[in-house]
């Protein structure tokens, strides 16, 4: 079983002892590196605010202490690529990491403009073809600084954490092709770049709206990793067919041990799903389903 | 009585919706449409338009077409209106005007100089609560308006961050300067500009403070001091940074407070709201065709006018001279609160 760790921030500015925390728990400590890359979770044009993308404050705290344990001079990279409704160059500016890039000395990576090498891998006996950019292909340490949310576009995915969070390393731009495979190509994803470290960013957190949770939580395996983040959401992990597909493709695994702060405390203050809006989701896609929305203007 | 025969240029986000309201129009058909995305006029032969163009001038050289409605981007609004009026087409231009007063008076001229008619879509002046509040005022009930406050937030291009909305791309030429002619003040500012203009009539000075949250080229968040040559002051607040849409007005008067407000409404009530309601009744894009199509067909000069929309442009060019810029925080820092309970 992996260890996932739980670390309630007590206060915005403890962050950083939240993250240091949460990597005492599962015994991580940076190792002496030259390379690291940090894939946060940046979606659309929407801001830390909001809960659906990595608080550029977070990031800062977390590079700080990576320089702090393993050296000044590390060579840090913040990727991401471009996205069907989402250009890395906006995003950037938008969310505060350009700023963030020039005043600290990291490097934004939009990966979609990266020299890639191509690969081949093998899910579910299905064979995928990929283009694994080489910032992340040449990185001696990978992190992944994820958000919980649940995934819309997809129901079958459920949620949205470490594991979703590769799926935008595909440096691929026109991504709404793989819907209806996701789950698949997002295991693919994960076989190929394999990530080293998993820190949630749950400060603020989007589930059916925003809310402040105050949550740190890390492991190195980033299916255990969304088993726990599942778990938080209200979701069983059982139900969710891809954490089981690549805990076969030996991605990670699905069982895990918490440490640190209570899991079911988060699970209780995380904003759920109640019937009140599976019942309105299932309403808004009927309208849309019969063409209504379109015709009302909705 | 003949039909008013329309052409429409540009099916993006505003044209769809203009397309959707002609087909409730009774004195008028949608007849043409032009847009240079294949997608876009997928979607109008989906609504039984016939004609589609990928070049607007194929569809201005169609002598049937009376008028033609331009929802294009801002920075295309001079020479499609100017080439519109010179095939002599009437014209309902959407808003703002142009990105400059320079722009703005380059289209009147091209108007008057080939004797179309020319009216700004400003759709919330067709909206009945904004025309119910004006018609309290007239009456007296309030008094002498001696404050307005005015406050439009939405997500402005990034409309469809709108959290139940599943994410679409934004075009580009909103994120540049040159090709918007601002951000939130000049795109939401003109609509409220427009809207206390006709309240109160024409604006002696405006202050503005612009914020800058997006880190983009134009601002994000607009707030104005304006002083109407009537008397009121007005607080104008414009804003893309929220999610959620409030449309808010509120006059102070000697006698009495009025407001009206708008907010982003549950999809259910809007969706039962829309169905129960008349056809044309749910929307004042519907009146505002209305009224263009009656206007060409009686022979009126349409309102709001192109004249009326170049008084908008100058009070924000007034707005934008006399700008406090506040730029984002530099600091990276959490606030030092206290966080949970």
């Amino acid at each position: 079983m992996s260890l996932v760790s739980l670390v309630e921030i007590q206060k915005e500015s403890q962050v950083r002892e939240a993250i240091l925390d949460a990597l005492d728990l599962i015994g991580y400590k940076f190792p002496a590196i030259r390379k690291v890359v940090i894939k946060p979770n940046l979606c659309y044009y929407w801001d830390y605010s909001t809960g659906r993308t990595t608080d550029p404050r977070f990031m800062l705290t977390l590079i700080n202490l990576i320089r702090d344990q393993a050296s000044s001079n590390i060579d840090l990279s913040i990727i991401e690529s471009d996205a069907s409704a989402m250009k890395c160059k906006y995003a950037f500016k938008m969310l505060g990491y350009e700023k963030l890039a020039k005043q600290y000395e990291v490097n934004l990576v939009n990966l979609t403009d990266d020299e890639t090498e191509d690969a081949e891998v093998t899910v579910d006996n299905e064979v995928f073809h990929f283009r694994v950019p080489n910032t992340i292909r040449k990185a001696d340490l990978r992190i992944n600084v994820p958000k919980l949310k649940y995934m819309s576009v997809d129901p079958k995915i459920k949620i949205t954490c470490a594991l979703k969070n590769v799926f935008g390393c595909n440096p691929y731009p026109r991504k709404f092709e793989y819907h209806g495979i996701l789950g698949k190509v997002i295991v693919a994803l994960n076989k190929l770049m394999k990530f080293d470290l998993c820190i949630l960013d749950g400060n603020i957190v989007f589930g059916v709206r925003t809310k402040r949770m105050g949550l740190v939580m890390a492991s190195r395996d980033p299916v255990a990793f969304d088993a726990a983040a599942a778990e938080i959401a209200g979701v069983n992990p059982k139900s969710i067919n891809y954490l089981f597909l690549a805990q076969r493709e030996k991605v990670g695994k699905v069982s895990y041990v918490s440490k640190g702060d209570c899991l079911e405390h988060f699970k209780a203050a995380y904003p759920k799903k109640e019937t009140k809006d599976k019942i309105f989701h299932l309403c808004r896609n009927l309208v849309h389903a019969i063409g209504l929305g379109d015709r009302l203007g909705i | 009585m003949k039909a008013v025969k329309l052409g429409l240029i540009g099916l993006g986000f505003q044209g769809r919706i203009h397309l959707r309201s002609c087909t409730k129009l009774r004195n008028a058909k949608l007849t043409t449409v032009c847009d240079t995305s294949k997608k876009a006029l997928n979607y109008a032969k989906k609504w039984g338009i016939k004609r589609r163009f990928t070049d607007y001038h194929k569809l201005l050289e169609d002598e049937n077409i009376d008028a033609v409605i331009i929802a294009l981007p801002t920075f295309l609004h001079r020479t499609a209106a100017e080439t519109a009026a010179e095939a002599g087409k009437n014209i309902l231009l959407e808003k703002p005007l142009a990105r400059s007063v320079k722009e703005g008076k380059e289209i009147l001229s091209a108007a008057d100089r080939n004797g179309v008619k020319l009216m700004v879509g400003y759709q919330m002046r067709f909206h009945p609560p904004f025309i119910q509040l004006k018609e309290k005022m007239d009456d007296g009930i309030l008094g002498e308006i001696q404050t307005a406050y005015a406050t439009y937030i939405q997500a402005g291009p990034f409309s469809h961050r709108s959290e139940r909305h599943i994410p679409r791309p934004v075009p580009e030429w909103w994120f540049h300067r040159e090709l918007t002619g601002g951000g939130s003040l000049i795109d939401m500012g003109c609509h409220i500009i427009n809207l206390l203009r006709w309240y109160f009539g024409d604006i002696t000075d405006i202050q503005s403070y612009l914020k800058y949250r997006f880190n983009l080229e134009v601002e994000d968040n607009a707030i104005c001091l304006a002083k109407f040559n009537s008397g009121p002051l007005s607080i104008i607040n414009l804003g893309w940074f929220s999610q959620r849409l409030i449309l808010r007005i509120e006059l102070n008067g000697t006698m009495g407070h009025t407001s009206v407000q708008r907010e982003s409404q549950n999809f259910i009530v809007t969706a039962f709201k829309r169905l129960l309601t008349s056809s044309s009744d749910w929307t004042p894009f519907t009146k505002e065709l209305e009224h263009f199509v009656e206007c060409i067909t009686h022979d009126f000069q349409p309102g709001p006018s192109g004249a009326d929309a170049l008084k908008d442009l100058e009070a924000i060019e007034l707005a934008y001279e006399n700008r406090h810029k506040i730029l984002p925080s530099q600091s990276y820092r959490y606030p030092e609160r206290e966080s949970l309970a």
